[in-house]
């Protein structure tokens, strides 16, 4: 979930800025405390395995329900996720989805200067994958 | 047999006092022997042997009588000598074979002075014998049948005759022992003053740090840089360590990093510091977040002026925030491996006196800092310390600080001309490092702020003092009435510092709100005053564990991450040195907050203090974790915690309670390589601490390899590896400085004349083998023409021009010049816009790094023949810090060569995309008959005197030829034409390789030739741009790795 921010385009905020030259710095997005039923996606682990991930949590009945989170282009992987989990229930799972926005922060390093901080928003996605009659 | 065996013993005995002329000659029997035939059997004929030892011939014969028994039979004469000479002689049909050779030789003459010579030495030896006795040997004169076992218990037992002698030896020997028990049992050892003792002698060599004890207990100690540090633990943790670094806490002592300390207004400083580094490279002294104090900095420091050639090393920087005096205080942290350096440049530049301005008052702090606890100890110590004289011995007093230093050496310096104030506060101010993302919760844990406390409040308080505090207030003895903790409250009068110190307070309770270190700025600085952090122990070891369910304030956290913490908020109370002197005087011993803690109503409570608990002014300074690259941005971002000297246990012991897990050296080096960083002292070659630390460890890997036997060691002759112990880096430089020069700049020559080079070298090798020496000094000659130099400086004379169109400035061109053209030096590029050209040079054009320009406003040089050109002629020496990630399997090691494929090999890499990689043909030996020969003249010193001259000969043509010693499977001479050795050219080396546990796969890092890199990335398809092939030193493999330069 960390390195799949998607890059803000180019054009967007200052405008000033181009005059000067600088280097972006993006940190991370803020890290929410996690339970243990939460599954962040990110777009560098293989597809597969996060599916097999969310797959082995719900069999293993701990859990009634999970989380599966997602920031920006791994908002496209998220519902993935949760829609492939559904259809290979035969209809013991369902979802429930909420979106939100995130805001980021980017470190401008200027040659000169003090550094500057800016924030940008982006989507994000937290479905919850559950079982219709909680075991 | 036993008494034969006795004998030889005895008789060995005997042999030891001979004089050296006295020997066994094999002449003599036989001369003695001359009447009787020589095969007739020896123990036939008693009289006979009875004769050759009274002509004095074996002296042995008559020791043995003398100090024996006087009358002996002539046949135990007999078998006596018999046994000697086998003994001796060896076998006995040896020394008859000796008989018959030299029977003729019967002298006719013999005169009389020489022969009484002769035997006046033997018998003055055996006078020598007999007269002097040696240890026990006053129960050894006694013939055997009269030897009792208890005689040696009870001198009365003896023959009074021998009484005496005998009373001498035992006082004697009994004195020897007497000297030799010096060390005393185990348990006066271990008592605490003898203990203490040892370990301030011990710690008078190599200073050791607060924790050393705790570490000695569990990690592997090494002595390096002055200092005892731990390099890893004993246990079996390295990947434990690395989870901790990534998911958990890892804590790492770095109080051996050295602080210096320049006070002086702010324009002088910056003055005199702004020659030491460069805005090229980066941060200076003078960036503006770092100089307002609120965040720290880091920067390479150069001589001054020599930017970019003569580099000092890496270091961290500090102000302390502006304060209501004029002077500014700046901290430089640097290794201790450039200390000394450092100091030296630091010196020049202030010009500061080598003789310091003699002042009373560092040398007064001194002596308080040197007995901080002498009071304590007094008092709290039961056992009074009485020598015999009965004067009260002094009790040793626990080094705090550095014990190795003398305490009249100077540590300050004074500048009478800018007025600046150089301090060196090694081991003065320590420093922990935290890394991983739940350091926050292990700091918030640990520390808590003090408590305000204002002198009203405790003079109330010093009324209705209770017992328990009377050992502490007793300890204040002398000093002011107010208390223990008097600059406290004195601090807390003001009503401006005391919201400064809620301020500060309100930041660290935001903390744990925060996940992760890294989502803080960079670098943020925040002062703390906080409470003894031993009174809050968990009473087992814990895991800090961030709490979800505690409410926090959302909307500070971001203004916290936004803006980070507020400049006047890094203030802390530890920059002043007084305030830290007495804060570690008043240091609560353990011994006695045990004691306090013992007295407590409810064992095992909070012991609240009060007042009187200790206040420790403290620095906490955020350290950014990977800040270069795309990938795994913010792994390994921590906190350094500051603390003042002698409270390093006490913060120690908490922070591992709270979970975190303890790292060494080589924690730390994973760290830096992680980070994607260079790692000093290792990956700095161009600074003289790298240089001399390349030197160390090549002559420490040769000796390792030598222990092994030829056939168990890998040849690098064959794997065609030079240098498989170090780095060439100048040699390196050098070559591709001349094959530019020879081949122009155009795209690389055709693989086909790569390989005919490769082919004529090898031949030339082939057919030349043992004349391998002329053919080197062709090559060096060929190498070296006198005009390079002039052709070059043309050359870039030519293309300041192009410079100017292309936007790629070059102010230092001239002193480059000077540089190159001086031979001995190799410069790393650390240009930030230059950089950034050339790894946007090194991506593939298809690559996501390649889409996000790093940088707008001038647009991006594009990668042209010209631009190139006038890169290469600027910057003709210098070495780029890489870092290698292979595509497929293997891990480089270091010393790795880092090489340019060949059209071949990427074509076939995009054919079959499993290829491992091209292999290097095996190379021959040209030594191996020269180490051969070496070794059988070694074997044969012993032989005829011809021979060995021969051999001799040869070695000396060798030794002379090569320079060094020949060892079979390392290239003797001084490395000639590295770079096109193998079948695939050489642009650089690895300093560090290994399997990175971040990406999972090998990675290695390094560095390449400026010059090298981008010829290979000139001729390279856009769409595979920056692939290159990496070979280890005793493999033939060569491996797919991406190169990666990241600013």
């Amino acid at each position: 979930m960390a390195e799949n921010q998607p890059l803000a385009p180019a054009s967007e905020g200052a405008l000033d800025m181009d005059q000067v030259e600088y280097t972006l710095r993006k940190r991370l997005p803020r890290k929410l405390p996690k339970r243990k039923n939460d599954i962040y996606v990110n777009m560098k682990t293989d597809f597969k395995a996060q599916l097999a991930r969310c797959q082995k949590m719900l069999d293993s009945g701990c859990f009634s329900e999970i989380c599966i989170h997602g920031l920006g282009l791994a908002i496209n992987r998220a519902i993935n996720i949760a829609l492939q989990l559904q259809g290979g229930s035969f209809g013991a799972l369902q979802i429930a989805a909420n979106t939100s926005t995130v805001e980021l922060v980017d470190d401008l390093e200027l040659d000169e200067g003090e550094p500057l901080t800016r924030t940008r928003n982006n989507s994000a996605i937290h479905i919850k994958v559950f079982h219709t009659l909680p075991k | 047999m036993s008494g034969v065996n006795r004998k030889e013993k005895k008789y060995a005995k005997l042999m030891r006092n001979q004089p050296s002329n006295f020997t066994f000659s094999s002449a003599d029997p036989g001369a003695g022997r001359s009447g009787m035939g020589p095969s007739e059997p020896q123990t036939d004929n008693p009289n006979y042997s009875c004769f050759t030892s009274h002509q004095g011939v074996n002296g042995d014969h008559g020791q043995q009588q003398q100090v024996g028994s006087s009358h002996q039979p002539s046949s135990y004469g007999d078998r006596q000598r018999g046994s000697h000479r086998g003994g001796f002689r060896g076998q006995r049909g040896s020394s008859r074979g000796s008989y018959r050779s030299y029977s003729q030789e019967i002298p006719k003459i013999i005169t009389a002075t020489n022969f009484a010579q002769a035997r006046a030495a033997e018998i003055n030896a055996m006078l020598k014998a007999v007269t002097h006795k040696s240890g026990s040997q006053f129960l050894q004169s006694l013939p055997p049948a009269m030897r009792r076992r208890a005689m040696s218990h009870n001198l009365k037992r003896l023959p009074r005759r021998l009484r005496e002698i005998a009373k001498k030896e035992v006082e004697k020997i009994a004195q020897l022992k007497k000297e030799q028990s010096k060390s005393k049992s185990r348990k006066a050892r271990r008592r605490h003053g003898n203990l203490l003792m040892e370990f301030n002698r011990r710690q008078r060599k190599n200073i050791w740090l607060e924790t050393h004890i705790w570490h000695a207990k569990r990690f592997h100690m090494v002595k390096k840089w002055g200092y005892c540090l731990g390099t890893k633990p004993t246990t079996k943790s390295y990947r434990a360590c690395y989870r901790a670094m990534s998911k958990q806490c890892l804590l790492q002592d770095l109080s051996y990093y050295c602080c210096l300390e320049l006070n002086g207004t702010e324009d002088n400083l910056l003055k005199t510091l702004t020659c030491l580094s460069s805005r090229e490279a980066g941060t200076t002294f003078a960036s503006v977040a770092c100089l307002s104090g609120k965040c720290q900095g880091s920067l390479v420091l150069y001589k001054a002026d020599q930017y970019p050639e003569k580099p000092l090393g890496p270091v961290t920087f500090l102000w302390r925030p502006k304060t209501l005096s004029e002077n500014r205080q700046l901290w430089i942290w640097a290794h201790p491996a450039l200390k000394m350096d450092l100091l030296t440049e630091l010196q020049l530049v202030c010009q500061c006196l080598d003789v310091p301005v003699p002042e009373p008052a560092p040398s007064e702090c001194r002596t308080v800092t040197r007995t901080p606890v002498k009071q304590a100890k007094v008092i709290g110590s039961k056992r009074k310390l009485h020598d015999k004289a009965g004067e009260q011995v002094v009790p040793e007093k626990k080094i705090i600080g550095n014990g190795t230093r003398d305490p009249l050496e100077t540590v300050i310096w004074t500048s009478l001309t800018t007025g600046i104030v150089i301090e060196d506060l090694t081991m003065e101010i320590l420093r922990y490092r935290l890394i991983g993302p739940l350091s926050h919760c292990v700091m918030f844990e640990a520390i808590q702020a003090a408590g305000i406390l204002k002198v009203s409040l405790l003079l109330e308080m010093a009324f209705c003092e209770d017992e328990r505090f009377t050992v502490a207030s007793k300890n204040s003895e002398g000093r002011e009435e107010t208390g223990l903790h008097s600059w406290w409250s004195e601090y807390c009068e003001s009503p401006e510092n005391v919201t400064l110190h809620n301020r500060q307070e309100g930041v660290l309770l935001l903390l744990p709100g925060i996940a992760s270190p890294a989502e803080i700025s960079a670098g943020t600085v925040l002062g703390l005053t906080v409470g003894d952090p031993r009174l809050n122990m968990p009473k087992n070891r814990t895991t800090a564990m961030p709490d979800p369910t505690q409410p926090k304030d959302l909307e500070k956290i971001r203004e916290l991450c936004l803006n980070g913490v507020g400049a006047e908020c890094a203030q802390s109370q530890i920059w002043d040195r007084n305030i830290r002197n007495i804060v570690t005087e008043t240091k609560i011993t353990e011994q006695e907050l045990n004691g306090m803690r013992s007295k407590l109503l409810v064992p095992g409570t909070r012991l609240d203090l009060g007042p009187q608990e200790s206040k420790i002014p403290i620095l906490l300074v955020q350290q950014p974790g990977k800040m270069a690259g795309q990938e795994h941005t913010g792994w390994g971002s921590g906190w350094d915690i500051l603390i003042p000297k002698g409270w390093g246990m006490a913060f120690w012991i908490p922070l591992i309670y709270r979970g975190a897990r303890a790292g060494g050296l080589q924690e730390g080096a994973k760290h830096t390589q992680y980070k994607g960083l260079p790692h000093f002292p290792d990956d700095f070659p161009d600074c003289p601490a790298g240089m001399q630390h390349s030197e160390e460890t090549e002559k420490e890997l040769i000796a390792k390899y030598k222990k092994y036997p030829p056939a168990k060691r890998p040849n690098y002759i064959h794997h065609g590896t030079m240098t498989p112990f170090r780095c060439p880096w100048q040699r390196l430089v050098e070559d591709w400085e001349t094959q530019n020069q020879d081949g122009g700049i155009k795209p690389t020559m055709s693989d086909q004349e790569q390989g005919l080079r490769s082919e004529l070298q090898a031949s030339n090798r082939e057919a030349v083998g043992v004349h391998e020496k002329g053919a080197f000094e062709e090559i060096s000659s060929e190498e070296k023409p006198p005009n390079l130099e002039e052709k070059m400086e043309e050359e870039s004379e030519s293309m300041t021009t192009l410079e100017q169109n292309t936007g790629c400035k070059n102010i230092h061109n001239p002193s480059n010049r000077d540089c190159s053209s001086k031979s001995g030096h190799v410069s790393i590029l650390r240009n930030r816009k230059l950089l950034k050209q050339v790894s946007a040079w090194c991506r593939p054009t298809s690559s996501r790094g390649q889409q996000t320009r790093q940088y707008r406003g001038s647009a991006p040089v594009q990668m042209t023949a010209d631009t190139v050109k006038s890169v290469i002629c600027s910057y003709p020496r210098f070495l780029v810090w890489v870092r290698l990630s292979l595509l497929k399997k293997g891990s480089p090691v270091a010393n790795a060569t880092i090489c340019i494929p060949s059209k071949e090999d990427l074509q076939r890499l995009a054919s079959e995309p499993n290829c491992s990689g091209p292999q290097e043909p095996k190379h021959r030996d040209p030594f191996k008959q020269e180490c051969k020969a070496l070794r059988k003249s070694q074997k044969k010193r012993t032989l005829p005197q011809d021979s060995e001259t021969a051999a001799g000969d040869l070695e000396r043509k060798s030794a002379s030829s090569f320079g060094k010693v020949l060892i079979r499977g390392l290239w003797p001479t001084q490395p000639l034409n590295v770079m096109s050795h193998c079948s695939r050219l050489t642009i650089g080396y690895v300093s560090q390789g290994d399997f990175s546990l971040t990406v999972g796969c090998g990675e290695a890092w390094g560095f390449v030739s400026l010059l090298g890199l981008l010829r290979m990335v000139l001729s390279q398809p856009a769409e595979r741009r920056g692939l290159a092939l990496v070979r280890s030193p005793a493999s033939l493999q060569y491996r797919f790795a991406k190169i990666n330069i990241e600013v």
